[in-house]
């Protein structure tokens, strides 16, 4: 089957559509069926983002490396695990660059 | 190209309206600019039943309003809406049947020669009952409501490659059921 045929065939299906129907009160009818819209309540994502960073920061206190990785950075020493810290800040830095890029788009 | 992409900026905008300012007059517009396509796909689905096509598009739109939130603007609006749509169909569907052509590929003799009496419109809309299903609805989408394969695809909730398929072999079907306009064509061109 060559491309004409298809053209054809294409043309006819076309031709053979109604199209777009006339509205004759069907808008009117779908707005008057519409229930109240629910906003998104934001209060989850917040709690949620709270929750994360506590839980973050806890875990994280126990353990020497933060302290001695912000220790380090304080002092302009470039250990291991100043390089580390540097290296999370970055990335989530990076993160919150890009989720906010995308949200403006959105909007 | 230009006109389809304004089309989509203003859709676009409209949405952000309804989701941002909880606009209901934003929603009457998007219901108004494409009410007619929504239901005219429906009424190709179910095989010309407008008053039931009618109360599934009523739906459609309904549950655009209430899920608008998950729009992300990923595809057009339209074709958004058209997948809505199409879902809403299939739960229907699959509770109640509307007569179909059959899913089989036998079926692909040539019509019988028609006269000039017949008209050319009649004899493609037996030509399209008698593809699958799968084939009415890919060439409904793909050629009738003017969408690109891929488009069709998200619609349809289908593999890129079946669509492709299914849209090849029933233009190839429907050839076949009418080349004898073809040859009559041909006969009287002197």
């Amino acid at each position: 089957m060559n491309h004409s045929d298809d053209d054809e065939i294409e043309a006819l299906l076309r031709k053979q559509f109604d199209g777009a129907v006339p509205d004759d009160g069907f808008a009117d009818r779908v707005m008057q069926q519409l229930p109240p819209r629910r906003r998104r309540a934001a209060w989850p994502l917040l709690a949620g983002i709270l929750a994360g960073i506590a839980a973050c920061w806890l875990s994280l206190l126990s353990t020497p490396l933060l302290h001695a990785g912000w220790q380090n950075w304080i002092s302009g020493e470039l250990s291991a695990s100043a390089i580390t810290l540097m290296a999370v800040v970055a990335g989530m830095s990076l993160l919150a660059c890009w989720w906010t890029t995308m949200e403006a788009e959105d909007h | 190209m230009a006109d389809s992409a304004a089309e989509a900026r203003i859709d676009q905008a409209l949405v952000v309206r309804v989701r941002l300012g909880n606009d209901p007059r934003a929603f009457e517009q998007l219901v108004r600019r494409h009410q007619g396509m929504v239901r005219a796909q429906l009424r190709r689905l179910l095989h010309g039943d407008h008053a039931a096509a009618d109360d599934l598009a009523q739906e459609a739109f309904v549950l655009a309003w209430r899920k608008l939130d998950q729009f992300r603007g990923e595809a057009r609006f339209s074709t958004w809406l058209y997948r809505i749509t199409y879902a809403c169909f299939l739960q229907v569907y699959r509770k109640k049947s509307w007569p179909v052509g059959d899913d089989d590929d036998s079926e692909t003799e040539p019509q019988p020669a028609p006269t000039q009496a017949i008209d050319l419109r009649i004899d493609l809309e037996r030509a399209m009952q008698r593809l699958s299903t799968s084939e009415q609805t890919v060439l409904l989408h793909c050629v009738q409501l003017g969408l690109s394969h891929e488009e069709a695809a998200y619609v349809l909730a289908m593999p890129l490659g079946t669509v492709k398929t299914h849209a090849t072999r029933g233009k190839a079907k429907l050839k076949k059921m009418l080349s004898a306009w073809h040859d009559v064509d041909e006969e009287q061109t002197p």
